[in-house]
């Protein structure tokens, strides 16, 4: 199991590890309430090390990564990231992939169902001759996400960092370091990705975890990030994608380039387009007082006509939200249906994203 | 299906459909109505619209349902569902001429 560079730092944070797809992952270090609420009202540091991480020289990096990420890497502009995913051959989900166009280099950041060797694999298959490079052991990520997650940004990095827009990357110091930092998130407040030389990690950890207490929040762990991402209708490849695997019933079109000669997966997710949906996701709510969990069916007048793949407390609506992959004729918001038997608790499909997040109010042109 | 979600299914399919539609057509969507999921995020990550864009998708409501969306409603556009609810509540609230 790879274990990230800045373990003792969060176990120093208190925090508790466990193993996601062959990564260990500090999960959590506090309550998950104080760790939302660090999100949601100020600003929190996680470690993102999970993730792996490749740079390619510019010059060969569209020919390597083009032929097998689902979207256009050749559209993206100077200085802006492509969210996209890497399918297998059936067309399924293997990675949700932030693809960055940085002047000089192309940077790749994969959340990955595969282990890091079938995935460094592939794609050095394709960009060892030009000169790629896995930067997943040689660098640590951080995730600095929150209301306030800004104020944090500008006291490292500079007043300049505050004119990213989302999905954009920009090169920082930090210590007389070079920081790859990413404006980017999932958490629907704002997000920053810091990209830095592992000999450097900690301290950068450290300056962050400062900043953000002074800001209210502090540290946190990945497991409150499944909460916040499905509240904010993030898409999330380890709760949904894992359950799903098909991007097309998860509703990822927007992720794919349909027009581009060639992807990985490309002719089966073709054949499923043209064949149309059977099924669809969508978002559902219980009840206060109502437990939602992956699995559970909906029915309707006895007949199951959905499966839930994820759910979520939800401390802004007090109550817990899920997604359901539904039969396509009930995939609708506004409907209800019963939870796991033909008496069972009414469910309501819901719209999303249901919540209204504070940072989608704060203009940072202004402040 | 039972009637009460069979009603609410007659009331807003033909939204989505009319939406879909629109948007694509409007915004010049590389996409079939088919492919938009209707909660992908409309504005910044998702489909990745502009704040041009958001205008454009005001007009398109104002002009295919005859509702205004009033200024600073960031809520209603973040997706064609939240669209479509704003839609639905005007219409009971009898602010509209369908459609």
């Amino acid at each position: 199991m790879r274990t990230s560079h800045l373990h003792d730092f969060f176990a120093r944070a208190g925090a508790r590890f466990a193993e996601r797809r062959g990564v260990e992952i500090a999960a959590s270090v506090a309550d998950s309430t104080v760790e939302y609420q660090r999100v949601r009202d100020a600003a929190a540091l996680s470690d993102a090390s999970h993730m792996q991480v490749f740079r390619i020289p510019e010059a060969g990096a569209i020919d390597a990564l083009d032929p097998l990420l689902a979207g256009n890497v050749a559209r993206i502009r100077y200085g802006r990231l492509l969210h996209t995913f890497l399918a297998d051959e059936e067309g399924c989900l293997a990675a949700d992939c932030y693809v960055a166009n940085n002047d000089d280099e192309f940077l790749l950041v994969c959340e990955s169902l595969a282990d890091d060797s079938a995935l460094r694999a592939l794609f050095m298959e394709r960009g060892a001759a030009a000169g790629m490079e896995d930067l997943t052991d040689t660098h640590s990520l951080l995730s600095l996400d929150g209301y306030k997650a800004w104020a944090v940004a500008r006291e490292i990095f500079g007043s300049d960092v505050l004119g990213l827009p989302y999905l954009s990357v920009e090169n920082c110091m930090f210590d007389g370091e070079k920081v790859r930092l990413f404006r980017a998130g999932k958490t629907s407040e704002f997000g920053y990705l810091a990209l830095i030389g592992r000999n450097q990690a900690e301290a950068l950890a450290a300056a962050l975890a400062e900043s953000a207490g002074r800001q209210g929040g502090g540290v946190c762990g990945l497991s409150i990030h499944n909460d916040l991402r499905l509240e904010g209708r993030f898409f999330n490849l380890y709760a949904e994608g894992a359950a799903v695997r098909d991007p097309l019933p998860l509703g990822l079109q927007w992720m794919i380039d349909f027009e581009k000669p060639e992807f990985r997966g490309q002719a089966a997710i073709g054949q499923r387009r043209q064949a149309g949906l059977r099924q669809k996701i969508v978002g559902v709510r219980a009840p206060p007082g109502q437990d939602l969990a992956p699995d559970q069916a909906l029915l309707e007048d006895g007949r199951e006509v959905g499966r839930l793949v994820a759910a979520c407390t939800s401390h802004v609506l007090g109550c817990r939200l899920g997604l359901a992959l539904m039969d396509i004729g009930g995939a609708f918001a506004g409907l209800s249906f019963r939870l796991d038997r033909p008496d069972g608790p009414e469910i309501a499909t819901i719209s999303m994203p249901p919540i209204m997040p504070k940072s989608l109010g704060v203009k940072l042109d202004e402040v | 299906m039972t009637p009460k979600n069979q009603q609410a299914i007659d009331r807003r399919k033909p939204i989505i459909d009319r939406l879909k539609v629109e948007l694509i057509r409007r915004l010049n969507l590389p996409y079939e109505p088919e492919d938009l999921h209707e909660d992908v995020a409309l504005l910044g990550s998702g489909l990745g619209l502009d704040s041009l864009d958001a205008l454009e998708i005001v007009l398109c409501v104002e002009n295919c349902f005859q509702i205004k969306i009033p200024d600073g409603q960031i809520a209603v556009l973040r997706s064609i569902n939240t669209l479509v609810d704003f839609v639905l509540e005007e219409q009971d609230k009898g602010g509209s001429t369908r459609p």
